[in-house]
């Protein structure tokens, strides 16, 4: 049985490289049938945000991509509920379907994975 | 399954400390080194919030890093070296880098 993994994903789309290389770890694990789940934390939950233009800053497109992960298997996705009120984010109007959880839950969250990583 | 947080940035300059606090289970550990440590800074509201763990939280922090900032660890804190790094690594189910 694969250890399975949570992968904690903190940054923003347009901060660096951090969150598109968090879905890169995702994908690559989903393609190998990894157990995977993904927390969107902090300035990650903007990366759930609607109508975002990449190609302004000539990027490709980290939204689309992240439409990718039920495709690949990853089909456990939280987001913080905290972070998205502190940021002004709904829930309904994200990108992702997510299951929205608070701090109390998140700890027990992490607590079930047998590893996990921040980034 | 208790988690080992391993913290490296400073606590002054992005909210790792802050949303890993909130994020600690009850026999969760957290380890500071490089930049981290200045959350020991006295008079500080991040020393402050690390006073205030509940005692069931192993609190560690990296000697040399201490060392190089001229920081003292209060009693609360148990400091480490690398085989202390190495062994609260395995000591723990799990470790979580905020990377």
């Amino acid at each position: 049985m694969s250890k399975s993994l949570l992968i904690i994903n903190r940054q923003s789309p347009w901060s660096g490289p951090s969150a598109r290389e968090a879905l890169d770890i995702a994908l690559a694990g989903g393609a190998f049938d990894l157990p995977l789940g993904m927390l969107f934390l902090d300035d990650g939950v903007f990366q759930l945000a609607p109508a975002q233009q990449s190609s302004a800053l000539q990027q490709k497109d980290l939204g689309a991509n992240l439409q990718a992960l039920p495709l690949f298997g990853v089909e456990s996705l939280y987001a913080s509920a905290r972070s998205l009120r502190e940021r002004g984010l709904e829930q309904q109007t994200l990108t992702l379907a997510t299951e929205v959880l608070e701090d109390a839950a998140l700890i027990a969250l992490i607590d079930r994975y047998d590893q996990v990583i921040t980034l | 399954m208790a988690t080992l947080h391993v913290l490296s940035h400073s606590p002054f300059s992005d909210s790792r400390l802050s949303s890993c606090l909130r994020l600690l289970g009850p026999t969760d550990g957290l380890l500071l080194c490089g930049d981290a440590v200045y959350a020991l800074q006295p008079g500080t509201a991040q020393r402050q919030a690390l006073d205030l763990m509940p005692t069931g939280i192993g609190l560690f922090a990296l000697d040399e890093d201490l060392c190089a900032r001229a920081l003292a660890a209060p009693t609360r804190v148990q400091v480490v070296d690398y085989p202390g790094f190495v062994e609260l690594s395995c000591r723990f189910d799990k470790v979580n880098s905020w990377l």
